[in-house]
């Protein structure tokens, strides 16, 4: 850097002692810290045992291997009441990713369009967008997790009145039925074709990439790839018999049986957590469009790109490198916020695990631990990929 | 006209518009306003109505509910039930609870005491937005120094030793010296002490002598504070008893004071050269950013006393707001460094050009800069940090949240929560759109001067 | 860069075999310096806990917590009520934050023997049933199969619960939370067919319901649920304190010694009574509290039927009847007893 620089030769001047080195000061400040942060570091750690042998308190890692004992509401991954401690930590984790999952492609796509309704000509569509995100993204999310369940899927009708589309399709007060798909005899055929599908999209992808930079030609690459995933599969689907059936929901008893269910805490949860992202989103999609100056649209239009060319091939690019650095860190954040769903007892990893597991176990370190370690290194795994990607689109400085 | 062609004889061609025609009346007006906003295309006229449903339905049942269908007196949640059922809002118990939703459980009596905290603070920055006013940086300074003493003692009350009444004098001094000094700034455009300096030091005194004087004149003002403190008792009121709005702003506000030096220390230790020290910070920052604020809050709140010696007790306040801190720092720290990213490297070896250090570079050059380009997203920050304060509720404290939840507990009330959470929703949106909306007027003033 | 230690902690202290100390801490000692008992109670719940807007605490659990103070103190209102969720209340107490617990805390092997706890003795006996709408047709727990329930996570409910329907071989989906009031909302609301907890817990619930009438209780109980005060195991005498001052109002209802009779009382001939209030005997001194603490627990808080009848029984919104049921006195045929005082 060039201020060290400068004062590095200030403080090479033959006249000053040692204490005015550069070098040396820096050598002797980084050892102070280091050997600070570990004295407190071993000072925290020897009281902890203290403490805990005082109290005969247990903080050791066995009773994951105990039976749990109590019922998750939802569960992703095959779960029974008489299963381990670790086998709710694996549920916790499989549920919050699934709620982490859905609920950024939702922000990202309601985003998206009230990011574009705040830009719109229209007065009425332009303000609506502009208090929907005043009004969502000034009041805790907590609170509004809470308005979604009460105030919108407690109300529904109960299992008997149930909402129906088409008798495939039930909304109610116990959650969203629908369908299930029962995969057949020879139904991984079909998912092989896809895998080849995908795999010659991408290929065809690069070849055409690789034709223009050479030729100049242009090659609708995206349009037929698309027209392959989709085709190819389904090809193969339909000859091989379509070994698919469907587990239909029906009433039985107190509740639908059968078919997937999405139970009102997740759809609550889920919901909340778009709409509260999606308020930042669409401000940060806002501002990044709006950060393209508008000499590069005419700058276009006088190279003569054609202007449904010059979104795609202008100004997105530009606008993306403003936009995806605090898009990734907002996915993040919608990882972090699931762990609110304790407000309204979805099953996360916080919830069940945190919150119930800890309190039946009373093994506060190594669950917190534990759940700190997940947290960490899901987030820790996403700013990777973000440093990678932010060295590649780096504006280059002299 | 006929004017016109007279004077055509005696004077020169003159060029002279005709004078403007009205506009349109379709394009004027209420109806030209709304052809232009809201039908000017047939799609266009489709979202207007659309959008004129959306909302038309969101507020009648918003306001049927809490307004027009809403029960404003009755004894208990049962008379609520039986006036109006569950269709309209039952305000009473809110009202009820009115004092502890804002107050949290502190004594009836001593109410006085946060009002009189909150109205120093308010007298304290008041300056800040008087033009006249030059001090603002010692204000600000003072404001974040001393104005915790002052604060602390108005909220904590209780027995105080020497340097405890030392420090709550410093307070008050600084209270008192900030609206001496905002007066004689309006008047003369001086300072207090350099005022006082020219009253005392008579006119023959060199001005150093004369700064002298006015110096002697605050230890004057902080020797009558020390009187007043000493004469002034406060009964002891627990931290446990805190609560509602009052604890909120309380964490919140602790919560936002730190995290701006601590903040920019962390971000310049993150971009400093000296490795060990990057990694600490580089290593704190990710490690309080990638897990939720919860799992921060329970760990210490179950953790701390633990990591401490035997029969050392920290107080159950103390450590939600040391995680709030440490948790706010890490954000932080990453905003100001994404502003100091922002910083042409020109501005450092010009910096360096004119033979500023490190210091003096940053602090002089780099970190206003660094800090206006970052003003939305650190005031975004804040908010963030008051919305998040919700969870202290789970941890037992008794903050907004958890004393609306408590309304629903009292037996006259049982089971009446969904007013007090809609009631404190109110109270969040209004603070954080209050600091949204004064964030863009700042961007703005900002930006003003930056226009060329 | 406290986060790094924790994993280094649990790891560590997982290595050594834990032991207890012997040294432990004279909790008396300690709350007397204070000056006041820390007594962590719930989040507010009426009828054990509750909190009305005046900020005042009151309740089954919080009369335990203002006995233990006036024991010590002669002032029942010498006391902090802490109050905090149920996921950290053992670790609150364990770590030395709270002196006791009085918060419908059920007694069973493994909070008793792994989290370093004691239960003192028992102030309530509860039991878990079902509460669910009259229209559903329901008249018994055996007919909920496939059924969805509303339980409070974090409890022992939530454990019996998953028992309960396993034993029967039977399905059930929970719909769990630690608020009660959200639990509540969304079984009125439809969102559940049963809500089950405590059957104390239930009736108070019930009584605040827009149309109580509508909803019935099962006649199943499903569990034991013996509620008591709980200190840590490292101080037994603080222990001792806690349980004897509970036992003393249990005594004192057995002997007829009451809040507005206590100071005639301290005239009687009986032994048992002058044993009680310390006239005679030297049970207070040897804990290390005032030989005469009965006297002020009975004069401030009142014995156990009284603090029964105040906060829980039938002419309160609770309306929990106490005739002929286990919290009866033994003498009448309920399982309130007190080891004998002498």
């Amino acid at each position: 850097m060039a201020i060290t620089e400068s004062t590095s030769m200030r403080g090479a001047k033959p006249s000053s002692s040692i204490l005015n080195n550069e070098t040396f000061r820096s050598i002797v400040f980084q050892f102070v810290t280091v050997v600070c942060i570990f004295g407190l570091g071993w000072y925290f750690v020897t009281n902890t045992i203290d403490n805990m042998a005082q109290r005969g308190m247990s903080a050791g890692f066995g009773f994951l291997n105990v039976s749990a004992g109590f019922g998750i509401s939802f569960t992703l991954i095959p779960y029974r009441e008489g299963d381990t401690y670790f086998r709710v930590f694996q549920v916790g984790i499989a549920n919050t990713l699934l709620v982490a999952v859905i609920s950024i492609v939702g922000a990202t796509v309601i985003g998206l369009i009230v990011g574009l309704m705040r830009m719109s000509k229209n007065w009425l569509v332009r303000n609506i967008a502009r208090w929907y995100i005043e009004i969502l993204r000034n009041t805790p999310l907590l609170l509004q997790i809470i308005a979604w369940y009460f105030g919108v899927f407690n109300l529904l009708p109960r299992p008997r009145d149930s909402l129906d589309w088409g008798e495939l399709f039930f909304l109610n007060n116990r959650g969203f039925y629908m369908p299930g798909p029962v995969p057949g005899e020879g139904f991984t055929v079909t998912l092989i074709a896809l895998a080849i599908a995908i795999a010659g999209a991408v290929l065809l992808r690069r070849w055409a990439r690789k034709r223009q930079e050479a030729t100049g030609k242009y090659f609708p690459a995206v349009s037929v790839g698309l027209a392959v995933i989709v085709a190819l599969p389904l090809t193969v689907f339909l000859l091989s018999g379509a070994p698919l059936a469907w587990d239909v929901p029906a009433l039985q008893g107190f509740n639908y049986r059968g078919g997937l269910n999405v139970p009102p805490a997740l759809c609550a949860l889920v919901l909340a957590l778009a709409i509260y992202t999606s308020c930042f989103i669409a401000e940060i999609v806002r501002s990044g469009v709006q950060s393209v100056s508008h000499g590069q649209t005419e700058a276009a239009r006088a190279l003569g790109v054609k202007p449904s060319w010059t979104m795609r091939l202008i100004i997105l690019p530009q606008a993306l490198r403003v936009i995806i650095p605090p898009l990734i860190s907002q996915y993040l954040n919608v990882t972090k916020n699931s762990s609110l769903a304790i407000a309204i007892g979805f099953p996360d990893l916080v919830s069940v695990w945190m919150n119930t597991s800890l309190n039946q176990s009373g093994r506060a370190i190594p669950i917190v631990a534990m759940t700190m370690a997940f947290y960490c290194t899901v987030s820790l795994f996403v700013s990777l990929i973000m440093n990678v990607y932010n060295r590649r689109i780096l504006l280059k400085e002299r | 006209m006929s004017d016109s062609t007279t004077t055509t004889k005696t004077q020169p061609l003159i060029f002279q518009p005709k004078p403007e025609r009205a506009a349109p009346p379709s394009t004027v007006g209420v109806i030209g306003w709304m052809r232009e906003n809201l039908f000017s295309s047939v799609s266009n006229t489709l979202m207007t109505i659309v959008g004129a449903y959306i909302v038309y339905t969101f507020l009648s049942a918003v306001l049927g509910w809490a307004v027009f269908n809403a029960v404003w007196q009755a004894e208990d949640r049962r008379e609520c039930l039986d006036l109006v059922g569950r269709s309209g809002a039952c305000w009473p118990g809110v009202i009820q609870w009115f004092d502890n939703l804002i107050y949290g459980l502190y004594p009836k009596d001593q109410l006085w005491r946060i009002n009189f905290g909150f109205l120093a603070l308010i007298l304290w920055v008041a300056p800040l937005w008087i033009k006249r006013v030059q001090s603002k940086v010692a204000i600000g300074i003072t404001a974040v120094m001393l104005y915790p003493f002052l604060a602390s003692y108005f909220f904590l009350g209780g027995e105080k030793g020497i340097i405890w009444t030392v420090l709550i004098s410093a307070g008050l001094t600084g209270l008192i010296w900030v609206w001496l000094t905002t007066f004689t700034e309006i008047r003369s455009g001086k300072s207090f002490t350099r005022t006082m300096g020219e009253m005392l030091g008579a006119s023959g005194k060199s001005e150093e002598e004369q700064l002298k004087f006015g110096r002697l004149s605050l230890i004057g003002v902080f020797a009558i504070s020390m009187l007043l403190v000493s004469q002034w008792e406060l009964s002891f009121v627990s931290t446990r008893q805190w609560g509602g709005l009052f604890l909120t702003l309380v964490i919140s506000g602790i919560g936002i004071t730190f995290s701006m030096p601590s903040g920019i220390l962390l971000a310049l230790g993150r971009r400093s050269t000296m490795p060990l020290i990057r990694l600490l910070c580089t290593g704190f920052i990710e490690l309080f950013r990638s897990v939720p604020l919860i799992t921060i809050l329970f760990m210490f709140n179950t953790m701390l006393p633990l990591f401490l010696p035997v029969g050392v007790e920290v107080n159950q306040l103390l450590r939600a707001i040391v995680a709030v801190c440490l948790f706010a720092a890490a954000y932080m720290a990453e905003v100001i460094r994404g502003g100091l990213q922002a910083i042409p490297k020109g501005q450092y070896e010009a910096a360096a050009a004119m033979g500023l250090g490190y210091w003096q570079a940053t602090a002089l050059i780099i970190m206003p800069q660094a800090l206006k380009i970052m003003i939305p997203t650190i005031v975004g920050n804040f908010i963030g940090l008051f919305k998040d304060t919700t969870l202290v509720s789970i941890i037992g404290l008794f903050d907004l949240l958890n004393m609306a939840r408590s309304v629903g507990e009292d037996s006259r009330w049982l089971g009446l929560f969904i007013e007090p959470f809609f009631f404190i929703t109110l109270i969040y949106f209004f603070f954080c759109f209050l600091m949204s909306q004064y964030s863009i007027n700042l961007e703005r003033k900002l930006e003003a001067g930056a226009r060329r | 860069m406290l986060k790094k230690i924790v994993p280094v902690a649990a790891t560590l202290a997982a290595a050594l075999s834990y032991t207890t100390a012997a040294s432990a801490q004279q909790t008396l000692q300690t709350v007397q310096d204070r000056g006041y008992l820390n007594c962590q109670v719930g989040l507010p719940t009426p009828g054990f806990y509750g909190l009305d807007a005046d900020g005042v605490w009151s309740g089954m659990d919080v009369d335990v917590c203002r006995a233990v103070a006036a024991a010590i103190f002669d002032d029942p209102d010498a006391v902090e009520y802490q109050s905090v969720t149920s996921a950290v209340r053992f670790t609150s107490l364990a770590n030395g934050e709270s002196d006791m617990l009085s918060r419908t805390t059920t007694w069973t092997a493994v909070r008793d023997t792994q989290l370093g706890l004691n239960f003192t003795t028992i102030n309530f006996y509860d039991g878990q049933g079902f509460l669910v709408p009259v229209d559903s047709g329901i008249t018994s727990a055996m007919e909920l199969d496939g059924a969805t329930i509303c339980v409070l996570t974090g409890t022992t409910t939530e454990l019996n619960l998953a028992d309960y329907f396993r034993a029967n071989d039977m399905e059930f989906t929970p719909v769990t939370n630690e608020n009660v009031n959200v639990l509540v909302e969304t079984y009125l609301g439809g969102g559940c067919d049963a809500y089950t907890n405590d059957k104390s817990g239930l009736a108070a619930r019930r009584s605040a319901f827009p149309t109580p009438d509508e909803h019935v209780i099962l006649p199943e109980t499903i569990s034991k649920e013996p509620l008591g005060p709980v200190v840590r195991s490292d101080d037994s005498n603080w222990g001792d304190i806690v349980r004897w001052t509970l036992f003393g109002m249990i005594e004192a209802e057995e002997l007829g010694v009451s809040s507005e009779n206590v100071a005639e009382m301290l005239e009687s001939d009986s032994p048992a009574i002058r044993r009680l209030l310390g006239v005679e005997g030297n049970i207070g001194e040897e804990m290390g509290l005032p030989a005469d603490f009965m006297v002020s627990v009975l004069t401030h808080v009142g014995n156990y039927g009284e603090i029964y009848e105040a906060n829980v029984g039938e002419n309160t919104p609770i309306g929990i009847p106490r005739t002929g049921t286990q919290n009866d006195l033994w003498t009448r045929g309920g399982l309130i007893y007190a080891m004998p005082f002498r």
